[in-house]
């Protein structure tokens, strides 16, 4: 076997172990075995999402440049053979197959109870097989141009992106995932193949497999499937994103939809970025817990707002933190948009003089801790997390390890870092 | 013969408990039962807002959900859902299974208690609930039944019910209508949350690592108040004789199309040929292999997602797509042209095996989610049809071409319903 190296996670505290190797030409494998379960899951991943429209492989000369939505139209495509479309092989074995495209990387995936190991090469075989001709590329068109006239109707995707847009001055995660109905009229063939060649070479791709399954069968056939490939080593990939200030480029965007409510959005974006691994994830989680003492459920603020009206129980707070780009998000449904922007802007400013007190901490410790646990009954929470925290060089499994070791001190540090008055913006769809 | 262990608490609830390792959690779900009546729906939705805002020991929602924060963030999800004609209270409580945390003890207990104190000890003034309470989940409840709007998919296909059972209780939407929160009072709606809680049907389920017999002193220890259990949840009406199917449009300001048609299949979750109605549904539209899928997606490129749902309990299935608003013809006429190719019997080896093996995996992955394997359970108990999945499979391993043909004939179109732009 072309095992390039060996490891086994572990956590005490979820009592489970990930068998990981990583395989010639730069594979990495993640294995956890889980008695007892009906379901196997496998999903395998490039770390390629709608951010990536330009980049350089190293050894050539010239960086690539891609019109946008290449990547999600790409998982589309994917699914199709020269035999025709893979879903049908998955639907013979009594699988269900699918696929997801989002800002950072392009997952697909399946679940079978029976022909484990049919499925699984069929998922190996069809991702490192693309074909793509010119008449299935345009035909494609017509099915992506409703997907995003789709989610053009739908009122909190476009809240969002108008919040991306406003946040952020010239980084791609302003842009839709899908691109847009002019942009995916650049994309061909040609273009295709491009990105494939670069961002689908196992060296850029990892594997997840989830059930009551034999972890040493597993690796086996994914070598013996990558044997046969002849694949030659990739250099570095180099991504190539403009330079992003850390000014925000408007305060405010508005719209108007047919909605029955307003509906606002507030970001503030978060200058404290550059890095990934064990550095990031802690900062994601002590964020994390700090919204939940400062917006959650049992908090000051989050009953006041409740209490006047302002908000619902949807009313959410919560953080992105990606390797160049980072925010907190707050979305809320609410008959006076202007106010609860103001108190929203005090309640934070009260918050940051009376500073985090001792049993809010302990006590949002311990729920968040629980809902981790909640979410490892399901395979697929589990793969999908693992493989987007394994992009950014982190183990999904030190997640219980932060909780615990983290302190007062460490949220109160993110308190003062990213509640700026300076750095924040606000989206809001006016209902007509 | 299930994994459940059955009991009957003093009081009339029906108690299930499936002990098992394979979680890390324990689940406690109460489901209580009313009849889905067009008066009656909008009261029965506001209940489990109003007692999520507090009980007798923790008056205020932010008390209450400081208690569950402190056990292990063991949420109370409450849901409002209907089954035909029947209209179902869900109060679900998700603690860690203790094994995880070690050194805590009686999670059980304390979050069994917190759930009977939400279910039956709200905060009371004079003869009804808190009245500021009362007023602000009124307001959310507009809201939210207002909001429905917001997800055009959703409404377009919540919309067809609506039109298309009309003159059904069926016809409501689950959280009620807007007209009637006006006549609701704390006084008059905590009346009939007392009633409601004396004579629903009431199940308790519990699944996790437990014993089956100490869960069933502990629940008969807790739940221990006293209830008539009288009541009835009359029979859901599904035949309806259709004349002529309606066509029913409605203008928005809006980038797609949406389609919806609303169909009687005649058949429902109690008839013997309900089998051969999952297998119709699976070959017309629940699977990427289906007509629908490669028909009016992958082969004309009209759209993104056409696809089929079924209400078993009603017997209604409805095909659903997001269309460019001037293929409106086209989108039509290929969807109808798949209805009834079914019909004709035109279905392919492809097309019966493929439905097979997919439902059989449906199932046989429902039992490694808590949710799926109570859900299951209590449909089992509202249709009057327990099985066992290998008993489920044994039936669709018995399901033939010729069965879906003859159920595909009892299916009637009732209405068709089209959110366009305007103009």
């Amino acid at each position: 076997m072309s095992i390039m190296s060996q490891r086994q996670l572990e956590s005490d505290i979820l009592k489970e172990k990930v068998y990981t190797v990583t395989l010639y030409p730069g594979l990495e494998v993640f294995v956890l075995p889980r008695k007892g379960y009906n379901k196997k899951y496998a999903s395998f991943a490039t770390k390629f999402g709608s951010i990536d429209s330009d980049f350089l492989v190293e050894g050539e000369e010239k960086s690539i440049e891609v019109p946008d939505g290449v990547a999600h139209f790409l998982e589309h495509k994917l699914f199709e053979e020269e035999k025709g479309n893979v879903f049908d092989e998955f639907a013979r074995l009594g699988a269900s197959a699918n696929a997801y495209t989002n800002f950072t990387m392009t997952n697909y995936l399946f679940s079978v109870t029976d022909n484990f190991e049919e499925c699984f090469d069929l998922l190996l075989n069809f991702v490192q097989s693309p074909y793509f001709t010119t008449d299935s590329v345009e035909k494609e068109k017509g099915i992506i141009e409703q997907e995003i006239r789709m989610y053009q109707d739908n009122p909190h995707w476009r809240i969002f992106f108008n919040l991306l847009g406003a946040l952020f001055i010239n980084h791609p995660v302003k842009k839709d995932i899908a691109g847009s109905i002019e942009s995916i009229q650049g994309i061909d063939r040609a273009v295709l193949y491009k990105c494939y060649r670069a961002f689908y070479h196992p060296s850029n791709m990892a594997l997840f497999v989830v059930g009551d399954l034999d972890p040493e069968k597993i690796i086996k056939q994914i070598d013996d499937n990558l044997e046969k490939r002849d694949y030659k080593t990739l250099g570095e990939i180099k991504r190539i994103y403009p330079q992003e200030p850390a000014e925000i480029q408007e305060k405010f965007v508005k719209e108007e939809m047919e909605v029955s409510q307003h509906l606002f959005n507030m970001g503030f974006k978060d200058r404290d970025v550059g890095f990934t691994g064990r550095r990031l994830f802690k900062k994601e989680i002590a964020t994390e817990l700090l919204l939940e003492i400062l917006f959650g459920r049992s908090s000051e603020l989050y009953n006041d707002l409740y209490e006047q009206g302002l908000i619902n129980d949807r009313f959410n707070a919560s953080f992105v933190a990606e390797k160049d780009y980072s925010y907190v998000i707050m979305e809320a449904e609410t008959p006076d948009p202007d106010k609860l922007y103001q108190l929203l802007l005090s309640g934070i400013k009260e918050f940051k003089e009376k500073g985090i007190q001792q049993d809010d901490f302990k006590r949002q410790q311990r729920r968040v801790l629980g809902e981790f646990l909640r979410n490892f009954n399901h395979l697929e929470f589990i793969a999908n997390n693992f493989l987007a925290y394994h992009f950014r060089d982190i183990n999904f499994f030190d997640f219980a390890d932060i909780i615990l070791e983290l302190t007062k001190e460490d949220l109160e540090s993110r308190l003062n870092g990213i509640f700026d008055e300076k750095y924040h913006a606000c989206s809001v769809i006016y209902s007509r | 013969m299930t994994n459940f262990h059955n009991y009957s608490l003093p009081n009339g609830v029906n108690l299930y408990v499936y002990p098992t390792d394979k979680f890390k959690t324990i689940v406690f779900s109460v489901y209580l039962q009313q009849n889905l009546r067009r008066d009656l729906a909008t009261r029965t939705a506001l209940v489990p807002f109003i007692l999520e805002r507090g009980t007798g020991s923790w008056p205020t929602s932010r008390e209450l959900v400081k208690v569950l924060e402190n056990l292990y963030g063991a949420d109370i999800i409450t849901e409002v859902f209907k089954r035909g004609e029947r209209h179902v209270l869900q109060f679900l409580l998700e603690i860690v299974n203790p094994l995880f945390v070690p050194g805590e003890k009686d999670l059980e207990r304390s979050g069994v208690e917190v759930l009977k104190e939400v279910l039956t000890n709200p905060v009371v003034e004079g003869n009804g609930f808190k009245e500021s309470y009362v007023k602000r989940e009124k307001e959310l409840l507009k809201n939210n039944i207002e909001g429905l709007i917001n997800d055009k998919v959703s409404y377009a296909v919540e919309r067809c019910v609506q039109e298309m059972c009309k003159e059904e209780d069926y016809g409501v939407y689950r959280l009620g209508r807007v007209e009637d929160l006006e006549g609701i009072t704390p006084d008059n709606l905590y009346k009939y949350y007392r009633e409601l809680l004396d004579a629903g049907p009431m199940d308790i389920f519990v699944l996790g690592k437990v014993d089956p017999e100490k869960m069933a002193i502990l629940m008969e220890e807790t739940f221990n108040f006293p209830r008539q259990d009288s009541g009835e949840i009359e029979p859901t009406l599904v035949h309806k004789e259709i004349k002529e199917p309606r066509y029913v449009e409605e203008q928005m300001d809006v980038n797609q199309g949406k389609l919806t048609l609303g169909y009687r299949t005649n058949t429902t979750v109690k008839d013997e040929d309900y089998y051969a109605l999952l297998f119709y549904h699976g070959i017309l539209g629940a699977f990427p292999h289906s007509k629908l899928f490669q028909n009016v997606r992958e082969k004309a490129s009209l759209a993104y997602y056409a696809s089929s749902r079924l209400e078993k309990n009603k017997g209604i299935l409805l095909i659903a797509s997001g269309i460019e608003i001037k293929n409106y013809n086209l989108a039509l006429d290929i969807i109808q042209k798949q209805v009834e190719s079914i019909k004709e019997g035109n279905i392919t080896d492809y097309e019966f095996e493929n439905t097979r093996v997919g439902l059989i995996n449906q199932l046989k992955v429902s039992e490694d989610s808590p949710y799926y394997i109570i859900s299951r359970h209590l449909d089992g108990i509202i249709s009057g049809r327990l099985q066992t999945i290998p008993e489920t499979i044994e039936k669709i391993n018995k399901v033939t071409v010729e069965d879906v043909v003859r159920v595909a004939g009892k299916i009637q179109l009732d209405t068709i319903y089209f959110l366009r732009n305007k103009g």
